[in-house]
């Protein structure tokens, strides 16, 4: 049977999981009303219970005592008796399904920011600042210790009073129980610091606590690090005995190891391995904690696809995979694999949009699944046929929110046409990809590419539609998803011209797309900071180039999320990149063969000069408007979005009125450059009620 | 003259058509015993040809009234010519006179007859035998003409004596055709053949039990594995029961078998009607090169020979029949349903690869690995045991062995295994508990009911895993079997009484009826578009059940779009009898031809109740129907009770598969 490893049911403890897929914790962001799970909470865990996860374990970092802040991620609180029917409303939602859910249960200790809600004093076992969230903390005292035990115990209480099947004892990512194991943060001298027994003391105590609270019947398992990655932290040995020290016990009843530390931003990366990594990239280190216990190990990190989950499965390196990212891309991974639909699973290609929006204290999204986490809102991850009248629904640019709206709109039942004036889908997605370590970003045009074909959409490739070809085809509704251009001519001082030999600058574009050959002495000026500047020089610097990044902003790649920028700062680092801030391009002029790039400090007005033979500015894009301009008039709804309708997640209302001609929307960068998740978001909202 | 001519004829025609008879019966007699009750199967003949046979005979209403006709009209015929012209009881006076008249009208309504068959063999149809049969409607002139005419005297109508003695030489010659053919053909060979084995067949039939309104005998005979002294299974003609041989003899080459056999009509080398004329020509020995029917696709006439007691398959080397013959049957019984002689092709088949299996080791393909499965792991796909209920991990499905008394003991069957089914299992268990059916399962305590080891040939695990599977049901208490697995509740309940297990048993779609009808079930409108209904061949021909699963779908509120060919004429999806396993080439596969056919229905769904029709369907590529199980359909239409219904006021409405 294929997935046979996969589908195995296990026991953790007293419970019997139905498969090996576990969604492990991550902070949800979404999560509460003061800690209080919300509907959108319990209906973002159904949808992975109802698709077929075995085990969801909620809830990343929820916290046991109101001294580690709840409010900056929205996290759980178990600090109090009024989470237990919020859990029991989350239990049964996910009991309903067959699904098992069980939440990690924390207490932050440095790992957190003090500046506002209740001010808090952070703890930690030696007061050493953190620095990824730039928290400073107190020496913890022995009274505050007992404390968070009894406060570990209580909030265990809570979860089993909720009728959850379980809890994880935080200890990973530097929190509290890691800090007191860790040599790198623990320096005490007393009981609870210096030797290995010491060390341990605290979590022991905490899952004594725990174990005395709830009793046998309940599932109690730690979730730890497989090696910290620090020359003065936790190695792999280390947390070997660790691990052999706590299962020596009988409490713990499950194990999940991640690989890496994370208390720097460059170990942060490794914690959610973004695009960059291999599979599995620490699949090795939870294997060696699986040699020395005797209970189920839970693993996740970079574990996408049904056939790599059912490899390491089968290779018995760990018990249960954890397919988190997965299951935030595809709530309905599981149901796809039973259904014999593995080729429809949306996969999940490592951007990490989502967890890079948690670490900047936003909700948790999908870059490419806009319903995942906005189930409540009746966002379907399952499209519908539409019961009214067929319509013919024609697309105009095959970017993410072009193949959306056309996935959308076939998946209604309309008959569906798409135009793409490439000779492939994707659109800026197929540039992106081009950048060293970034090429697993057409993962998201690959799975539209098979459920067009799937859903027998007409796809016109190589194809700029105008206004004639369209009406042509008498469409009911026109989406315009065409984008836009480089926006080089902003500055007339830069030098842009249309024409590319007269051009004295070239978009990042044209050198990603590999329109203009590399330089070698290249200029990158990068006015946006996000992906495409660093891509661009990583590219540049791949074949060989000279490289400097320049931007006025903070630093290139300011605005490249937490996860990501320290692959690309490897990467940039080792090839010599330069990376200069704070300065902003005043003027290109050629000189000789060569460029003369004359850039001005933000701060002082002072000019410098810089001599390449290539300049390539990030602007971002300017949208493409003409199409739409041309459209407009004829138009029944002359373009208009109800933005009502759209923000409810109503119909629009154009669509249930009567009348001649064709409605227009338009959706993506040719109304304003924003990102994927944003075209892809509109191109849902409005077409799901085509 | 005539009067001189016509007793010898006669009377030496049925002396000659009696050491026919003996020369006939002996070759039958070269067949293994068979305990049937002579006698009483004599006495039941009448009633055995009038009402069950013309109960085949029947739907084709043309065929049928000419059958009549000519046969009736022969029948009678016969009886008044030996009486009249061969006795001479044909005096004009008294009831002679009468005698002569009905001779008359037998004779013309046996040549009205005759004209009809002489039609129907004007542009005959592919799948009639050509050949001796052509002449047929010929001889049934010349004998029913020749009486008409000779007998015109007789009543006075012509003068006695009338033309001159060459006429009356050539009168008698057209009768000596008509009684060399319709009486000596009878018994030495030739169509009339059928006439006289056929009836003796019927008479002396192994399923004695499926004669009589509504009866049925559908399940295979268990082979006794302990019988030393013979082979197991079929390798010689002679290695068939007597009675089978006798029923082979019967057989019309009207190719009714031909024309509904799936394995045909995708261009394996099987051809029903063939088959049973190969093991005619088995029976007394020589070749094939005589029959002009059909041949197996692929494989020319001619080229075959056997003996009664030499191998049907050779051993390397032609012999009567090519082992991919016999493996290309799906065991659908679409054969057997279509055969007006009432032939059973199927149990002859599966008793030839019982030798095959069993004997020589020599199930091709996939098979072995799959008995070997069954052998060492109780399941075809050879899955870990214990792995049987992993499908229900979060369902917590009571056991057996927990309950040990229930109503409704659920039999898995091995889609427990196969992820598809699963859904189809999972639908049926969400019924279950709305329908509050108090029921368990056997978990891993099932074991596959042997099915496929038993259609494979291979008896003894059969009966190995037959007899475990009731030993195990004979420790609990249930009233009904139910399965959504055709091929189970068949052999549970027709095979296993053989051996010791009787069981009420349900298929899933008889048992949802009576829920719904007893008002257990609330279903929701159907909202979907077109359907048609796939007759799984074990739960329709097999076992009679037709209505349930339309009565099922009516309640769904569904209107049928029927495909030409259901209920009892349901084309097999292609998956019975191990024939995947098998896998015999052919031109085309049975199950693109079935969803060929759903196409053809207009319909957009196709509902089914078996998890090999499912299978076999969903494996079509570019299919234009959804398959769903009758179960998956009612799971998605059972009405949530209002609590659940607040629950899911936003949420989008999934397949709920996992």
């Amino acid at each position: 049977m294929a997935f046979d490893a996969i589908f195995q049911p296990i026991e953790i403890g007293n419970l019997t999981i139905r498969n090996r897929v576990v969604s492990t914790a991550h902070a949800e962001v979404h999560a509460t009303d003061g800690g209080m799970t919300t509907e959108r909470y319990v209906r973002y865990y159904e949808e992975k219970a109802k698709g077929g996860c075995g085990l969801c374990i909620c809830g990343g970092s929820s916290v046991v005592s109101i001294d580690s802040p709840q409010g900056w991620w929205s996290s759980v609180s178990l600090a109090t008796d009024r989470i237990i029917p919020h859990f029991q409303n989350l239990a049964d939602a996910v009991h309903k399904h067959g699904g098992k859910i069980m939440i990690q249960i924390t207490h932050m200790g440095r790992r957190s920011r003090w500046d506002g809600f209740n001010w808090t004093t952070l703890l930690s076992p030696s007061g050493i600042r953190e620095p990824v969230h730039r928290s400073t903390c107190k020496t913890i005292e022995e009274e505050e210790i007992w404390r968070i035990i009894g406060d570990f115990a209580q909030a265990a209480r809570r979860a089993k009073e909720g009728g959850l099947d379980g809890v994880e004892l935080s200890a990973v990512h530097q929190h509290l129980i890691d800090q007191f194991w860790s040599p790198r943060v623990n320096k005490r001298e007393d009981q609870w610091g210096g030797s290995f027994e010491n060390r341990m003391r605290f979590g022991m105590e905490v899952l004594k606590a725990v174990r005395a609270e709830v009793g046998d019947d309940f599932v109690v398992g730690m979730r730890i690090c497989g090696d910290e990655f620090h020359p003065d932290g936790l190695s792999h040995d280390d947390m070997k005995q660790i691990a052999a020290y706590y299962d020596a016990t009988g409490q713990v009843d499950f194990f999940g190891v991640v690989g890496s530390g994370c208390d720097t931003h460059n170990s942060l990366a490794n914690v959610i391995p973004n695009m960059s990594y291999p599979p599995e990239p620490f699949l090795h280190l939870a294997a060696g904690i699986k040699e020395v216990v005797s209970v189920p190990v839970i693993h996740a990190q970079n574990i996408k696809d049904p056939n790599q989950a059912q490899r390491i499965l089968e290779g018995g390196y760990v018990d249960l995979v954890g397919m988190t990212r997965a299951h935030i891309a595809d709530p309905h991974l599981i149901a796809k694999i039973k259904m014999g639909q593995v080729d429809q699973i949306k996969q999940c290609v490592g951007a990490n949009y989502c967890i890079d929006r948690q670490y900047q204290g936003l909700d948790v999204l999908c870059i490419q699944n806009a319903a995942t986490s906005r189930e409540y809102l009746g966002l379907p991850h399952i499209i519908e046929k539409a019961e009214g009248a067929r319509r013919k629904v024609v697309v105009v640019g095959g970017g993410p929110g072009g193949m959306e709206s056309a996935r959308v709109a076939a998946e209604r039942g309309h008959d569906v046409t798409l135009f793409e004036a490439a000779e492939q889908l994707g659109g800026q997605i197929t540039i992106a990809a081009q950048a060293p370590q970034r090429d697993q970003i057409a993962g998201i045009t690959r799975w539209y590419q098979l459920e067009l074909a799937r859903l027998g959409v007409d796809l016109r490739l190589g194809t700029r539609a105008d206004e004639a070809t369209l009406l042509d085809l008498r469409p009911d509704i026109v989406v315009l998803a065409t984008g836009g251009q480089p926006f080089l001519s902003q500055v007339p001082e830069w030098g842009y011209a249309e024409n590319g030999e007269e051009s004295l600058v070239v978009s990042t574009w044209d050198i990603l797309s590999g329109k203009v050959a590399p330089g070698k002495n290249v200029l990158i000026y990068d006015a946006i900071c996000e992906f495409s500047g660093v891509s661009a020089a990583d590219y540049l610097a791949d074949k060989g180039a000279k490289v400097e990044i320049v931007t006025d902003d903070i630093k290139p790649g300011a605005a490249v999320g937490g996860t990501t920028f320290p692959t690309y700062y490897r990467s940039l680092y080792e090839k010599e990149v330069i990376m200069t801030s704070d300065l902003a391009l005043h003027k290109v002029y050629r000189e000789g063969d060569g460029l003369v790039a004359v850039l001005e400090n933000e701060y002082t007005g002072a000019l410098e000069e810089r001599v390449v033979d290539q300049v390539v500015v990030e602007n971002g894009v300017r949208p493409d408007e003409a199409l739409y301009y041309a459209l407009k008039a004829q138009s029944r709804n002359k373009g208009q979005v109800d933005l009502e309708a759209l923000y409810a997640i109503q119909p629009q209302p154009c669509l249930s009125e009567e009348g001649d001609g064709f409605l227009l929307f338009r959706l993506g960068d040719c109304t304003a450059p924003r990102n994927t998740h944003a075209a892809i978001y509109d191109a849902l909202r409005i077409c799901k009620d085509f | 003259m005539l009067e001189t001519l016509l007793p010898i004829l006669i009377f030496a025609a049925l002396g000659v058509a009696v050491v026919g008879a003996w020369r006939r019966v002996r070759l039958w007699r070269q067949g293994r015993p068979s305990a049937v009750p002579l006698l009483k199967g004599l006495a039941a003949l009448p009633r055995r040809y009038l009402v069950d046979l013309h109960h085949v005979v029947g739907r084709d209403k043309v065929i049928s009234n000419t059958h009549v006709a000519t046969a009736g009209g022969f029948v009678a015929a016969a009886v008044l010519m030996i009486l009249v012209h061969g006795l001479d009881l044909g005096a004009s006076e008294g009831w002679g006179g009468v005698l002569g008249w009905l001779l008359l009208a037998a004779s013309a309504c046996m040549f009205m007859g005759s004209l009809f068959v002489a039609r129907r063999r004007r542009h005959p149809p592919a799948r009639l035998s050509k050949g001796p049969w052509m002449r047929l409607p010929k001889s049934l002139m010349a004998f029913s003409l020749g009486v008409f005419l000779v007998t015109l005297p007789t009543v006075g109508i012509l003068p006695a004596g009338f033309g001159s003695w060459v006429l009356a030489l050539a009168l008698a010659a057209v009768v000596g055709w008509g009684l060399a053919e319709m009486v000596v053909g009878m018994t030495w060979g030739g169509p009339m053949k059928h006439a006289f084995a056929g009836a003796l067949h019927l008479a002396f039939h192994r399923r004695a039990e499926r004669f009589g309104e509504g009866n049925r005998s559908t399940g295979l005979k268990a082979l006794d594995l302990e019988n030393e002294a013979a082979s197991l299974g079929v390798e010689t003609p002679a290695d068939f029961t007597w009675n089978q041989l006798l029923g082979f003899d019967a057989c019309v080459q009207c190719g009714r078998c031909e024309a509904v056999c799936p394995a045909f009509a995708a261009g394996q080398p099987l051809n029903p009607k063939k088959l049973i004329q190969d093991m005619v020509v088995g029976l007394a020995g020589g070749s094939d090169a005589g029959y002009a029917g059909s041949p197996y696709p692929g494989k020319p006439v001619g080229e075959h020979h056997g003996s009664p007691h030499g191998p049907i398959v050779g051993r390397g080397g032609k012999a009567l029949v090519d082992a991919e013959t016999l493996w290309s049957c799906t065991t659908c019984r679409a054969c057997v349903e279509e055969c007006p002689m009432m032939i059973e092709h199927v149990d002859a088949i599966v008793d030839m690869r019982r030798f095959l299996t069993l004997e020589r080791g020599e199930t091709p393909n996939k098979a072995p690995e799959v008995l070997d499965n069954l052998i060492a792991t109780d399941n075809p796909g050879g899955f870990a045991p214990g792995a049987r209920m992993h499908w229900a991990a979060d369902l917590n499905l009571p056991l057996m062995a927990d309950l040990q008394q229930v109503d409704v003991l659920l039999w898995l069957g091995d889609g427990a295994f196969d992820m598809r089914n699963q859904r189809t299992l999972r639908a049926l268990v969400k019924v279950l508990r709305a329908a509050k059916v108090d029921f368990a399962v056997l978990g891993n305590e099932e074991r596959d009911s042997g099915d496929v080891a038993r259609r494979l040939g291979d008896e003894a695990t059969f009966q190995s895993l037959a007899r475990r599977n009731i030993a195990t049901l004979a420790k609990y208490h249930f009233q009904h079997i139910l399965t959504c697995d055709p091929h189970s509740f068949h052999v549970l309940g027709n095979e296993y009484g053989e051996l010791g297990g009787d069981y009420r048993v349900y298929h899933h779609s008889t048992y949802i009826a009576e829920l719904h009808d007893a008002g257990r079930l609330t279903f929701a409108p159907w909202k979907g578009g077109s359907v048609t209904y796939h007759d799984p061949c074990y739960l329709g021909r097999y076992n009679g059940e037709y209505e349930a699963p339309r009565r099922v779908l009516e309640a769904l509120g569904i209107t049928l779009n029927e495909m030409q060919r259901s209920g009892f004429r349901s084309r097999c999806c292609g998956g019975g009898g191990g024939a995947p396993i098998t896998d015999i080439p052919g031109e085309r596969r049975i199950p693109d031809m079935r969803m060929n056919d759903v196409k053809e229905s207009g319909a957009g769904l196709v509902a089914v109740g078996c998890p090999q029709c499912t299978a076999m369907l969903e494996g079509v590529v570019d299919a234009s129907a959804e398959v769903r199980d009758i179960a998956e359909l009612v799971a998605d239409a059972l009405v949530a009770a209002p609590s659940e219904e607040t629950a899911a006021r936003h949420r989008p409405r999934a397949v709920e598969v996992a």
